[in-house]
């Protein structure tokens, strides 16, 4: 029935350690609710059917978990319905979950060979004798992979995370994404082993595209929390970089790197598990205060919600990936394996594997980026509205959820040794070689690259060293004794004021315009000039939104094609019995002919015949005349 | 461990005296009566002295951000490559940590200019944002180039592995990271095809936008930061992709390093007075470019071996 190896049980502490500060987070937050008790029952529900999910040893029990997952957290949305939006992205979220849950279902349905309550153990056995084991790869994929948010069945992510209430996106965003990676982790290395080089790269890419198209479409939001979504995007991606690599190694025979490369892709699961339900609590502390999602509506929040303040700022530090957080750790371990990449003898690998240097290299440096944008435009300078001016700290239960949460990230940071020491006891659990011995050879001080030239960071040392010069030169500072003035600030003459400042969309310009080629923004500009002169107008407004690309190429393409056929499907269904008959006659003829062509003997002549008989009877007796 | 030392004190006296160093050869092309080579110092214990004028619209971060702008710096600092061979170096420290550290002063530093409510310190912080975004994939790139060239990551290893065998055979390669390692230490300097750190207009500003509103001990450690960061991307430079004269005595290794950071500072000044400042939407170009010879040089490495 349940399952409790160690990768059950890492995924269970995942759980557990994102959804214990949460609770606390969430007490705090109830007030706020107006349907209380059926935010409460959905919301247990919702964290017992995840640590349901990762425990349970067969495919009924797996999918009935899954199952209750999707519909507690898809119900957690429509808590609080306060415009048509959150309508539509819950309606969104539950067809890309059952979207998933198809192919899931197909997947089990294949492998256990019908019986569902076979274990996972059995299943192998099945899946090696299946014929097609790359269509069991793409169902896993469409499954997991749509529960997970990864480019491009993302497209529902940015809409249903912000649409739920704060601790609620924490919770799904942190939590129930991993739950997919574990699904991933599960079914591909227990029962889809071995794989052929093919299935890793195209995990590592889909990872590449993630991380780029997440970070890019964060930087165009000013919804913090659909900025938040987005960047969870881009995480997924990243720890599928991590999980690519290591198939990759894998299937080339270079078992250590592999081993590597997949530890680095759980720590960040971990990370990111960590520091982004910290962000989604603090910005729903922000939300929870100012009652607006719009970032163009916040500013100067730190002195108000210093706790708050302060958890966002480690939280973004973590989640740029600057040394010495937890997040950069787990990214150098990524990049590492990357590196690696320049021992294996596939010379077009070898050249191909830059490119994902560069995604991931390039995502570091969006992601800095967006979140000074994040930080500084929510908690820096003037605020922006009234709202923002009369901004308190939040309750006591939301602090402290988020001081214990703070904690999370502190400890993944402060004992990464020891967090690397049990996800290899993972990978070797599951037949996997042991690495930890290579990672750290000499003490926890120092942690080193598996790879051949590979390089060498010590986290502890670091922190260490910038905290004692930061507090030498504080100290000195106030040993100094300079004297301060408080004076407004230099605008060149000019009063500086909340509208003065630079606001969010402004912050992206840069870039917006540099990517315009992708976010192909919808522009609206409106001025009133005044007496005719071009450049003094008493009044001017200006908006940009930008539409994301999947959405609109490959969603509302498939909902106009279906417009299309459902159209022609009318026009056939409106006839009157003759022609239903006369159709079910060319269906007949159609499936005899093409039995006779494809399968009994094949002749050209008699091929072009049978298509002329089609037509002929298509023409005479479906379509009939033209009035 | 006294080189090692000896080192550091070196950098950080040598650091304002490159910049001012700059300046100088710059006002000589144009005719100018150049400025002396201790401007740099005069200028800092002036600062010091003076009172700090603080935003009242600021908060906690202008108090903390200027020496978190500069410990990062510092502490890359003990990670540089040595500069006489036996000399002791930090071999436990790799090029990400390096790169990473930078980001994390870059990153501090534009929070900066976003504490003080004016609209120059977000246009400083937004179009830093923009640049240090492209200077990323460029750098990790060339590092990871290089780092094939020197067999190591480690940065303080790598610069001892290429000065005792120079990497003859990959010429090609050693070029191209070369040249985009060059155009990157332009762009993390804000030197001039990038920005001009003299410009006295505030919208043609990146680096100095951000620091406008700072005055008095935080205006001293601010630009005591931009300093080494130069420093250090020339030291980075000189022990790098010009890994020789490390097996004499001390002294004379001493002197061909100096020599060699102020050959870097002589080209960055000639650079300076032969270009224009490019247009932020031009900059992309620029560090298009480094990313595209960081790309040739793998590329060469791995399929010509040159």
């Amino acid at each position: 029935m349940f399952i409790f190896d160690t990768l059950s049980l890492v995924f269970v502490a995942l759980i557990l350690l994102g959804s214990i500060p949460n609770i606390f987070y969430s007490t705090g937050y109830l007030p706020h609710i107006k349907r209380k008790m059926h935010y409460q029952i959905h919301y247990f529900a919702f964290i017992g059917s995840m640590l349901g999910v990762v425990v349970s040893a067969n495919a009924l029990l797996f999918l009935f978990f899954w199952e209750i997952m999707s519909l507690s957290s898809w119900q957690l949305i429509l808590t609080e319905v306060e415009d048509k939006s959150t309508i539509k992205a819950a309606r969104f979220y539950f067809l890309m979950t059952h979207f998933g849950f198809v192919f899931l279902l197909l997947f089990f349905l294949i492998v256990s060979d019908g019986n569902l309550e076979l274990g996972f153990s059995a299943m192998q056995l099945i899946a090696s004798k299946f014929a097609y084991p790359s269509l069991l790869f793409f169902f896993l994929l469409l499954g997991f992979l749509s529960k997970a948010g990864v480019v491009p069945l993302h497209v529902w992510l940015p809409y249903a995370h912000p649409a739920a209430p704060s601790p609620v996106s924490a919770l799904m965003s942190g939590v129930m994404l991993k739950v997919a990676i574990y699904g991933m982790l599960r079914f591909l290395l227990d029962v889809l082993y071995p794989w052929p080089l093919e299935w890793g790269i195209v995990i590592l890419s889909l990872g590449a595209l993630s991380s780029l198209v997440g970070v890019l479409y964060a930087l165009s939001e000013h919804d913090i929390k659909a900025l938040l979504a987005n960047h969870s995007i881009e995480n997924i991606g990243i720890i599928l970089i991590g999980f690519g690599m290591g198939m990759i190694f894998d299937t080339l025979h270079l078992e250590v790197l592999s081993s590597f490369a997949f530890i680095a892709a759980l720590f960040h699961t971990f990370n990111h598990m960590s520091f982004k339900s910290l962000l989604f609590m603090s910005a729903g502390a922000v939300l929870h205060q100012t009652h607006t999602k719009n970032m163009e509506k916040y500013g100067g929040l730190i002195k108000a919600m210093p706790v708050t303040a302060f958890a966002f700022l480690i939280a973004a530090i973590s989640i740029s990936a600057l040394p010495p957080s937890n997040g950069f750790l787990s990214e150098w371990m990524i990049f590492q394996s990357l590196l690696s990449s320049s021992h294996m003898e596939n010379i077009s690998l070898k050249l191909a594997i830059p490119f994902a240097i560069f995604a991931l290299a390039m995502t570091g440096g969006l992601a800095i980026a967006c979140f000074v944008k994040a930080y500084g435009i929510t908690f820096l300078g003037l605020h922006r509205s009234t709202n923002a001016k009369h901004a308190t700290e939040v309750n006591f239960l939301m602090k402290s959820g988020m001081v214990l949460m703070a904690g999370v990230v502190l400890s993944l940071m402060l004992f990464t040794p020891f967090y690397i020491e049990w996800f290899d006891k993972v990978f070797v659990s599951l037949g996997r070689v042991s690495v930890y011995a290579k990672i750290f050879p000499d003490g926890v001080w120092h942690m080193h690259s598996v790879g051949m030239h590979g390089g060498m960071v010590s986290p502890l040392v670091l922190l260490l060293s910038l905290l004692a010069i930061t507090a030498l030169m504080l100290f000195a500072y106030r040993l100094f004794g300079v004297k301060t003035r408080v004076h407004k600030t230099w605008a060149c003459g000019y009063t500086s004021s909340a509208k003065s400042q630079y606001s969010a969309t402004g912050f992206a310009g840069p870039i917006r315009r540099f990517f315009n080629w992708l976010y192909r923004p919808d522009e609206h500009f409106d001025k009133e000039s005044v007496a005719g002169h071009e450049t003094k107008f008493s009044s001017s407004h200006y908006e940009v939104h930008v539409q994301p690309l999947f959405e609109r190429v490959f969603y509302q393409s498939i909902a106009k094609l279906t417009n299309t056929i459902s159209y022609w499907v009318y026009r056939l269904a409106h006839f009157e019995k003759t022609r239903y008959a006369a159709m079910i006659f060319n269906i007949m003829l159609l499936v005899l002919f093409s039995y006779r062509l494809f399968s009994h003997e094949f002749s050209w002549a008699l091929a072009v015949f049978e298509i002329l008989v089609m037509m002929t009877s298509v023409k005479i007796l479906i379509i009939g005349d033209k009035k | 461990m006294i080189l090692y030392l000896l080192t550091l004190v070196l950098l950080v006296f040598i650091a304002p005296i490159l910049l001012s160093y700059i300046k100088a050869v710059k006002m000589v092309l144009l005719f100018k009566r150049p400025i002396s080579l201790m401007q740099g110092y005069r200028n800092f214990s002036k600062l010091l002295t003076k009172e700090t004028i603080i935003s009242k619209e600021s908060s906690a971060i202008t108090h903390y951000a200027p020496f978190l702008v500069l410990s990062p710096l510092l502490v890359t600092m003990f990670f540089l490559p040595p500069v006489v061979e036996g000399a002791y170096y930090v071999s436990f420290v790799d090029a990400f940590t390096i790169t990473g550290l930078i980001s994390l002063s870059t990153f501090f530093l534009m929070l900066l200019g976003l504490d003080s409510a004016s609209a120059f310190g977000g246009m400083g912080s937004s179009r830093e944002a923009f640049i240090s975004a492209l200077v990323e994939p460029a750098m990790v790139l060339t590092i990871f180039s290089v780092s094939l060239m020197a067999d190591n990551l480690g940065v303080g290893q790598a610069g001892v592995n290429l000065a005792q065998h120079f990497p003859k055979e990959h010429m090609a390669s050693y070029l191209f990271a070369g040249i985009s390692f060059f155009i990157l230490l332009i762009a993390e300097n804000g030197r001039i095809p990038v920005d001009n750190p003299e410009t006295h207009l505030e919208l043609t500003m990146v680096h100095e936008a951000m620091i406008l509103d700072l005055s008095g001990v935080y205006l001293a450690i601010i630009e005591s930061a931009s300093s080494i960061k130069f420093v250090i991307f020339a030291s980075l430079f000189a022990s790098l992709f010009m890994p020789f004269g490390l097996e004499f005595s001390a002294p004379i290794a001493f002197v061909i390093f100096i020599l060699k950071l102020f050959i870097i500072a002589t080209f960055v000044a000639l650079l300076e007075v032969n270009t224009a400042k490019l247009r932020l939407f031009k900059i992309p170009n620029l560090l298009g470019l480094s990313i595209v010879f960081a790309f040739l040089s793998l590329i060469t490495f791995y399929v010509l071996g040159a």
